[in-house]
């Protein structure tokens, strides 16, 4: 008797299936692999690139702090310290970087050095007042040029008139080099600083600050309010064509193009309430609406992954509607929900539109210390270097799109621990 | 003779358009068990949830006729059903504790309702509630651990400890075995026979064995209706309408 299964049609049929089965396999993995290639080619670009803004270039400088250059005494109080002449200090130190300079050499000098220097000299002295009548070797900030020549940013074998360093100042250059005196350094202000006009001092903590204050705003506002409509929806609301023309809405409202919520928020919390511009309580407030419809869509989906049988047994036991929501399906919606609420403010993280439309483009050159005080957001920062015609302001460009991805990052991370640290129970 | 807990005249349900129970009129003792019998989809759970007032949680649904709790009407809307429900406790088909400790299972009835002033009360009212539900032998060194890392049959158990902890009057309790394997069943039928004798107890099955087993009466559902009721020695013994002869014969269902 033969096999019913060893029929040649069937085993033909037979193989045809497993070889699309190897097929699928195959196109499958191709696709990963070239996901992975991209993703992997975008950091390495941003790395690449990125990277040299962590450094910076600092002249090593004989600082002589004399008394009388100074015009202070030994005996000064720490108000007088204040008060002391360093830029005379520091005018001198320059002026003898090198040897022999020019009046001329030493103006070119001096545009070799950040104008941060008579700030690092004094801080220097205020930190060691004895050193006072004493010359001492200083790592001072050099000039965000300087800065590129070395980091190999700036091309010098161009016309002198398209370099940023002239030839005078190229031999400087060499001369500091040739004698070890141009070093690099972690570079502390691209931490430390707001932005700055001079690329050598310019940082993310402005914005950085600025993105955590917007961020705080969002969640304040979207998370209750997101949280309380989703839970009115799904357990109070009467079916109706009213609600259901809402809960259509909120769909498309998940939809709109983010630059409309811009534009309400120049139109009405602007131009109509009078919200102060440029600040995170604005932007927060744009981007709070914005991040809604994510929260409660993800809100109400957990409201009704929570198993009917629980409230049933809730209302059982003589609890009160409000009871039965709140003592077991809000707890247990919970994870699901600020799964919901991080990605929403993973989105509203990288948002620029809007912000743009509502003033959080201006230059600001202080790390905001409230919610009401004009402040940048970090990916407007990015823009704004991105903009600019400096060549030092294109490597924090990178440098500042690697923080907001470590910022992503770490919102993810807090998801994936909150989705594995409250696993469903039931 | 026991004294009437429960007496409903009349009840008619609708699910929108449909009827799914047909002027049901039945008395159910106190302290005693009546199992309620009956091909599935007869309306034998949505009469159970009638006497706590479940129905009002599906929109459709349309109950009128008339039934009374202590000679009290309840289908009314001036009736509180969160006092009514806390009177009645009720188990499940399913095992449903709380995603929560075995403790808290139990005291989130007395909590609710502000029945214990202390933490000791509490406690009390708690470990009273499993021992008497048989539990707490089983699981009273492990209190704190979640209600749902239970046995299916312990969960069951759980849920009716969280029932009697409000001590109620009444217990309506929906196939609570379906669920179970033989032993837990046991457990539970033995269970209930105790129980009865501090509560009344309505008890949907579809086990024959099960109703003439743990019950004093029975009532006899189909299609709606309720065919028959009386002692379930008579029902299962002599039964006077054919269909019920029909059904505990093993004919249909
Ligand atoms: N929520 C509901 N919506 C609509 N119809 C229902 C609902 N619950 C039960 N029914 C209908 O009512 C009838 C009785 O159901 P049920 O009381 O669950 O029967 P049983 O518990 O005896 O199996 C069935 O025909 C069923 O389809
Ligand atoms: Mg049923």
């Amino acid at each position: 008797m033969s096999n019913q299964f060893s029929h040649e049609k069937i085993i033909q049929l037979r193989k045809k299936r497993s070889a699309a089965d190897r097929r699928f396999k195959t196109y499958g993995l191709i696709a990963t692999v070239i996901g992975m290639a991209i993703l992997f080619f975008l950091l390495f670009t941003i790395f690449s690139k990125g990277y040299s803004s962590f450094q910076k270039t600092v002249i090593e400088l004989d600082v002589t702090f004399d008394q009388e250059t100074l015009k202070i005494t030994p005996n000064a109080t720490y108000e007088e310290q204040v008060e002391a002449k360093f830029f005379k200090v520091k005018k001198n130190a320059i002026a003898n970087a090198l040897p022999d300079l020019s009046k001329k050499d030493i103006k070119l000098m001096k545009k070799m050095f950040s104008i941060n220097v008579d700030k690092e000299i004094k801080e220097y002295f205020l930190q060691n007042p004895n050193i006072l009548n004493t010359t001492q070797k200083l790592l001072v900030t050099a000039h965000s040029d300087v800065d590129q020549m070395l980091k190999g940013n700036a091309k010098r074998d161009i016309e002198e008139k398209k370099r940023k360093l002239n030839d005078r100042q190229l031999e400087f250059f060499d001369e500091f080099v040739f004698t070890g005196r141009l070093k690099s350094k972690f570079n502390n202000f691209f931490f430390t600083n707001a932005d700055s006009r001079h690329p050598e001092l310019a940082g993310i903590a402005g914005s950085f600050v600025g993105s955590l204050f917007t961020l705080i705003t969002v969640f304040l506002l979207a998370f209750p309010i997101g949280i309380g409509a989703s839970i009115y929806l799904e357990e109070f609301a009467p079916k109706n064509k009213f609600t259901e023309l809402i809960e259509v809405n909120i769909a498309n409202l998940a939809a709109v193009p983010s630059i409309v919520f811009g534009l309400l928020g120049l139109g009405i919390l602007l131009n109509v309430f009078g919200f102060p511009r440029s600040t995170p309580l604005v932007g927060g407030t744009v981007l709070a609406l914005m991040t809604l419809p994510t929260i409660i869509i993800a809100c109400r989906a957990s409201l009704k992954a929570v198993p009917p049988s629980i409230k049933e047994g809730a209302l059982a036991m003589g609890a009160s509607k409000m009871q039965a929501v709140f003592h077991h399906q809000v707890p247990l919606a919970l994870p699901g929900t600020l799964t919901g609420t991080i990605i929403g403010l993973a989105q509203a993280l990288g948002e620029t539109a809007p912000l743009i439309m509502i003033g959080m483009i201006a230059f600001i050159p202080n790390i905001p210390t409230g919610f009401t005080e004009p402040s940048a957001a970090l990916p407007v920062q990015i823009y704004l270097w991105v903009e600019s015609a400096e060549r030092g302001f294109q490597e924090k460009t990178a440098a500042a799109i690697m923080m907001i991805l470590i910022f992503l990052f770490l919102m993810n991370a807090i998801a994936v621990f909150l989705r594995s640290r409250f696993e469903r129970k039931w | 003779m026991n004294n009437v807990k429960v007496s409903t005249k009349n009840v008619n349900v609708h699910y929108g358009t449909k009827q799914a129970l047909h002027r049901v009129t039945l008395d159910i003792n106190e302290k005693e068990v009546t199992a309620l019998i009956g091909p599935s989809g007869c309306g034998k759970s949505t009469f159970l949830r009638c006497i706590n007032r479940m129905n009002d949680l599906i929109d459709i649904c349309k109950v009128d006729g008339s039934i009374t709790v202590d000679n009290e009407e309840i289908i009314s809307d001036e009736v509180d059903v969160v006092s009514l429900r806390s009177k009645i406790g009720m188990v499940f088909q399913k095992p449903n504790p709380f995603p929560k400790s075995i403790f808290d299972n139990v005291a989130y009835g007395p909590t609710i309702h502000g029945i214990v002033e202390t933490k000791t009360d509490l406690e009390e009212i708690v470990h009273s509630s499993l021992k008497r539900a048989g539990l707490l032998k089983e699981v009273k060194d492990r209190l704190h651990e979640p209600g749902t890392s239970l046995s299916g049959g312990q969960q069951q158990r759980l849920c009716i400890a969280r029932a009697i902890a409000v001590n109620p009057d009444i217990i309506l309790m929906d196939e609570p075995c379906s669920a179970l394997d033989p032993i837990a069943t046991a457990t539970i039928e033995e269970l209930i026979d105790e129980l009865k004798n501090k509560y009344t107890i309505v008890i949907v099955t579809h086990s024959m064995q099960q109703a003439a087993r743990v019950s004093q009466r029975t009532g006899f559902f189909h299609l709606g209706e309720l065919v028959e009721t009386g002692e379930t020695q008579k029902i299962f013994t002599n039964p006077e309408n054919e269909k019920t002869q029909g059904y505990i014969t093993g004919r249909f269902g």
